[in-house]
């Protein structure tokens, strides 16, 4: 695997799904590609987080993501009752997956949040970059990131 | 009533004496050694020796030919015949062999599935495949057929019958316990003329079936031996009474092996305090003994319980 | 419906040793229904194996594509237009599915995605349990409509072994019911527990595989 050459100039290119009901009231949904702390961030807008299936988790890091990180709401707290559970379960199943094929299961995680302005976001991007750099740049890189 | 088979089991049970039978496993081993010790050493204790068939699913000597190796020492076998591993052609054949090397006590069981091998202690095969073409009740009729017919299962004659004293098996505790007497009456009903039970230790409980066994005629219609194994320990009768099902330890009887001092001595006690009391109940025509893995005690067990000499019938 | 499981991820990857170009196809029907091969595992599947097999120093292209029945030749046919563009497939549909395509692709090695387990029921969410063996000698009639060739793990006839735990649970697997336990306490509901108390024969095989492989024929309606 890759996290055997350590690059220091490696950026981790980070896929954020947000569940916008975790958005701050007055926060206007960002979208899009950003630059911030040093690495790639990718912003992608869910109704709720379990608008996400594993196999679109998968495919994004199988087309080259560094990590994808679902930002889901408190389990009580989901506004669809089930969303934010169901948003676990398939994150446990990509990992669970991940870690079969050898590609590190920390690529996917989810984090249970509230109140998130753009900084929190882009915040806990920064965290997710820092737990998957060891792992080296995704072996799945080409040109299929956008 | 003249015996019908006359091996020396049957015909103990006919005169009205309490009947004793004892076990034998076969070796996991090619060689007869191990099996000729076991059996000088309880030679002559014991009505017959019941000859495990591959118990807990792991490979063993077959039964019908460590029966044999016994018999020749003048060991009366019970050879037990599982439903697992051989189906309806295999094993009446099996049965015509064992017959014609003078086997004569059958015990028909549905055997210990294949995925619970040696209860994780070995790896046995818990990938094989399994047969069950025919269940206990079934090989039962069978046996029954062989012998009282002279026909096989599919209806085709042998040239003569197959003489068979015919066991079955009775967890009289089991789980759904109104079911249980009925089974055995099925068995009865199909053929079976002894038998043996799962361990007993809970003796009112054992008893009340037995009753009820009794109401039905059962008890008139087949013998019924009381499985005792010996108490080794409290932690054996606990494991027993949690992971054996069809098995009731009462906790008093937990408690008074975990108090003894002297736990051999104890359970030896225990043991002849349950021969005593199944021996009371009407219905109950012997017993059916184990130590395991600790044959030597039966020697003395069985003297001290007043079964020895066994009556010569 | 017909139940199956992907194999083991390492044994697929290893069937795959070698080919560039797979064509992962799944079935909207039975495997579907039980999480193994409809549409959804077949999107799950492909990145999977596509980084399995790049982990291992090999690249691969999977085409998917989730027939609305891989059991019958028509839909079967949908396949045609892809299969010149691959060089092995793969199904995620039970063995019945897999066969058609094997033979309706005859040039193409076909590799099985899943293993056929089971005639089963999705009993809860998540969870399938086995209903019916295909024993051809059905005897539901008996037995208070639960099925003891499907659901004794010794196929017993004749009520249940000593094996069934305090719990009634069956002994070879604490999760699984003693079926033979719910037969009889159906029977009891139903005042009719001394129709357990005969004896059933033993039983004709011959009607499921043990006869020789199924064949069914009706001659009203052959063409």
């Amino acid at each position: 695997m890759a996290a055997a050459k350590p690059d220091p100039n490696f950026q981790p290119e980070i896929v954020v799904l947000y569940c916008r009901q975790a958005l701050d009231a007055e926060e206007r949904p960002p979208e899009g590609a950003r630059q911030a702390l040093g690495l790639g961030v990718r912003l992608v807008l869910l109704p709720c987080s379990s608008k996400v299936e594993a196999y679109q988790m998968l495919k994004i890091v199988e087309q080259g993501a560094d990590g994808v990180l679902l930002l889901a709401c408190p389990e009580k707290a989901c506004r669809f009752l089930t969303g934010s559970l169901k948003a676990e379960r398939r994150v446990q199943r990509a990992r669970q997956l991940l870690g079969l094929v050898n590609m590190g299961p920390e690529r996917v995680a989810l984090r249970r949040v509230s109140g998130l302005s753009l900084k929190d976001i882009l915040a806990l991007a920064g965290q997710m970059a820092s737990e998957v750099k060891a792992l080296g740049p995704n072996p799945m890189k080409g040109d299929n990131l956008q | 009533m003249k015996p019908r088979v006359g091996t020396q089991l049957e015909k103990v049970l006919l005169a009205g004496h309490f009947a004793l039978t004892l076990e034998i496993g076969p070796p996991q081993s090619p060689n007869p050694e191990p099996l000729r010790k076991k059996a000088a050493l309880l030679k002559g204790l014991g009505d017959g020796y019941n000859v495990t068939d591959n118990q807990t699913a792991v490979v063993r000597m077959s039964s019908i030919a460590a029966s044999k190796i016994i018999l020749d020492m003048g060991c009366e076998p019970v050879m037990q015949m599982v439903c697992r591993d051989r189906n309806r052609i295999a094993m009446q054949s099996d049965l015509l062999g064992a017959s014609a090397l003078g086997l004569r006590n059958v015990l028909a069981l549905s055997g210990d599935h294949q995925k619970a091998s040696a209860a994780g202690k070995l790896k046995g095969h818990p990938g094989a495949k399994n047969v069950y073409d025919i269940d206990s009740m079934q090989l039962i009729a069978t046996i029954k057929g062989l012998r009282d017919e002279a026909r096989q299962l599919g209806g085709d004659a042998i040239a003569e019958p197959a003489p068979f004293f015919i066991g079955a098996a009775w967890t009289p505790l089991g789980t759904p316990r109104n079911y249980r007497v009925l089974r055995l009456a099925k068995k009865i009903a199909a053929g079976a003329d002894f038998v043996q039970t799962q361990a007993v230790y809970d003796v009112p409980a054992f008893a009340a079936q037995v009753a009820k066994a009794r109401d039905m005629g059962l008890t008139d219609k087949a013998a019924i031996l009381a499985g005792i194994i010996v108490p080794r320990s409290a932690g054996m009768l606990s494991y027993m009474d949690r992971q054996v099902p069809g098995v009731e330890v009462p906790a008093e009887l937990i408690a008074r092996m975990k108090q003894a001092k002297d736990t051999q001595a104890e359970g030896i006690k225990v043991t002849l305090e349950l021969i005593q009391a199944v021996k009371e109940i009407p219905g109950v025509k012997g017993v059916h003994l184990q130590a395991i893995e600790a044959e030597e005690l039966l020697p003395e067990i069985v003297a001290a319980a007043g079964l020895s000499p066994r009556p010569q019938v | 419906m017909i139940v199956a499981e992907w194999k083991p991820i390492p044994e697929l990857l290893a069937s795959l040793k070698g080919h560039k170009n797979i064509l992962l196809v799944g079935c909207a029907t039975c495997v579907a229904e039980c999480a193994a091969g409809g549409e959804r595992e077949v999107l799950t599947l492909a990145p999977v194996l596509k980084m399995g097999l790049k982990e291992q120093g090999q690249d691969v292209n999977i085409i998917t594509k989730t027939l609305e029945r891989q059991c019958e030749p028509e839909f079967v046919e949908e396949l045609a237009e892809i299969a010149p563009q691959v060089d092995a497939i793969m199904s995620l549909s039970c063995g019945i599915g897999m066969q058609l395509v094997a033979e309706r692709f005859i040039d193409l090695p076909l590799y099985p995605g899943v293993n056929t387990t089971s005639l089963a029921i999705r009993e809860q969410p998540g969870l399938w349990t086995a209903r019916c063996a295909a024993c051809g000698d059905c005897m539901l009639g008996e037995t208070f409509g639960l099925c003891p060739v499907a659901r004794c793990a010794k196929s017993l006839m004749n009520g249940p072994c000593g094996g069934t735990r305090k719990d009634g649970k069956c002994e070879v697997d604490p999760d699984t019911e003693c079926i033979w336990r719910l037969i009889v306490e159906r029977a009891e509901a139903r005042g009719r527990l001394e129709d357990l108390a005969k004896v059933r024969p033993a039983k004709d095989w011959s009607n499921s595989g043990h006869g020789g492989p199924k064949r069914m024929l009706r001659e009203d309606l052959r063409s």
